[in-house]
């Protein structure tokens, strides 16, 4: 089996940057991390320098996602001869005891860390990610809110809360979350959208409305959102057909749609063109605008 | 109840959507284009989501149109399947019961199907379903018996090939459709290549 520099003519330093690009934005292509990272570390080790303890650190955890435990073995033993009391390497070994499923060693070495260091939020994190994959929904929600009472700026908790809320279908909690998302992150259009989707979900004219405006709000951040135009399209459609509506709401909302939809079909014309293989999709589409301009009126 | 059959074809792209997103739960549509009869043939199916399976706009959006295809190609939607996040529940979600409802409403026989993560792993004799059907009101388990799938070691081989050909990341969701409207949620190609390799003995699989 020939070598991923060899595949695709890349040199190790290369390799070395694209595990760095990787690891910076946080991607979790593990197979791909796992491919470039083994022979890296196999192939070239001593020209990393210091930066090999990230990189085996990086390589450990796609390994686990990988079911690869002999790999992520060999990255642990080099990290722990290296590091001997490092918290940071007990977490890790902490991860690769939730791997294979042995959940109570795993919160034993988190508690330990703990009682060393309370302030230590990987291995809170850790423990509420171990509920989670237990399937202990409202335990992992309590824990998290207890989690955020003290850290209220971690955006990450924020939004994984949302999606625990979500899940259990508490929308109004899960809207409260992404509140806060949107507030630290006013020009993440997906926060916009995700807050827009939830009101949606929740019904009634009043969110039909709120939903609208923040699906807008989505599109004003990045045009090209679909989910934002398809979200724009629905609820100002679903509001003009409300009966409890002014006249002057309908008319309005009757023209945020009928943009929204001329949005839809360019969209869906410049995709289909030269594209023989997507032309369900976009006859799909021309139809249901059709359709739903038909009940509107 | 009637006799459920699963078509190879159907078969393969459920099992690829649920291998394709092992974090998250996944869910999509089951269709027939068999007239409508006692017996259920799933012919095929359209993966729908790989996120916020909960939330109705996205799935309002992907019910609508996949109703809308089908009218063009005189197919019905016939069931609903899903597949879990966490592995060791493979019960249906009250997001799963409403979507199931809402098929049932149009399709007296739909079925709910959800797939049994613990017996994904390669070499498993038993395929990893569990098959609901509307009884008295509510969703009951399905008899073993009256499901059906044709040539189950043929279709393993034919999901194996799909994986070790690197076709399997073919697979196009609705979700991945609205990341990127230019992929096609139909699965033209993917279909083609699975047809391919239904060996044409089989007949109508």
């Amino acid at each position: 089996m020939s070598s991923i520099s060899e595949l695709y003519d890349v040199t190790w330093e290369e390799m070395r940057d694209k595990l760095r690009k990787w690891r910076e934005e946080n991607y979790r292509n593990s197979e791909q991390i796992v491919d470039v990272g083994e022979e890296l570390i196999n192939e070239h080790a001593s020209k990393l320098g210091d930066d090999i303890w990230i990189i085996y650190e990086q390589v450990m955890i796609a390994a686990l996602d990988c079911s690869r435990d002999d790999l992520a073995w060999s990255c642990l033993q080099e990290l722990k001869r290296q590091f001997p009391d490092s918290h940071r390497v007990k977490r890790l070994a902490g991860m690769r005891l939730e791997a294979l499923e042995r959940y109570e060693d795993a919160n034993k070495l988190y508690d330990s860390i703990l009682q060393d260091d309370p302030t230590n939020t990987a291995a809170r994190k850790r423990k509420i990610s171990i509920l989670r994959a237990q399937g202990k929904s409202s335990e992992a929600i309590r824990e998290l809110n207890e989690y955020l009472e003290q850290f209220v700026g971690d955006q990450e908790a924020w939004h994984e809360l949302s999606e625990l809320y979500i899940n259990e279908h508490d929308y109004a909690k899960a809207a409260f979350c992404l509140e806060e998302l949107m507030m630290t992150n006013p020009h993440n259009h997906l926060y916009c959208e995700q807050y827009g989707e939830v009101k949606y979900t929740q019904g009634g004219l009043e969110n039909l409305e709120l939903a609208r405006k923040y699906f807008a709000q989505a599109l004003k951040l990045n045009n090209r959102n679909m989910r934002a135009l398809f979200g724009l399209y629905m609820s100002a459609s679903h509001v003009a057909a409300s009966p409890k509506v002014s006249a002057k709401v309908k008319k309005d909302n009757v023209k945020y749609a009928a943009w929204a939809a001329s949005q839809i079909s360019r969209a869906y014309q410049m995709a289909g063109r030269g594209k023989k293989e997507n032309k369900c999709s976009v006859k799909a589409v021309e139809e249901m605008l059709e359709s739903m301009q038909i009940t509107m009126s | 109840m009637g006799e459920v059959e699963l078509s190879c074809l159907a078969y393969a792209k459920m099992f690829l959507h649920a291998s394709q997103h092992p974090r998250s739960s996944v869910n999509g549509l089951l269709l027939s284009s068999s007239p409508a009869g006692a017996a259920v043939c799933i012919t095929d199916c359209v993966p729908l989501l790989h996120s916020h399976l909960s939330l109705a706009p996205v799935t309002q959006l992907a019910l609508t149109q996949v109703d809308v295809w089908c009218s063009q190609t005189q197919q019905r939607i016939v069931g609903y399947y899903q597949a879990n996040a966490c592995v060791s529940d493979s019960s249906p979600t009250p997001c799963a019961l409403k979507i199931a409802e809402k098929i049932f409403e149009q399709c007296n026989n739909a079925v709910l199907l959800m797939i049994d993560g613990e017996k994904m792993y390669p070499g498993c004799r038993v395929p990893p379903i569990v098959m609901y059907e509307r009884k008295d009101a509510r969703w009951t388990l399905k008899d073993k018996h009256t499901i059906m799938l044709r040539q189950w070691e043929e279709t393993c081989s034919i999901v194996n090939q799909l994986f070790s050909s690197g076709d399997q990341t073919l697979l196009v969701d609705f979700d991945s459709h609205l990341d990127d409207i230019t992929k096609d949620w139909t699965n033209q190609k993917l279909n083609a290549k699975i047809m391919e390799l239904i060996s044409p003995a089989n007949g109508n699989v």
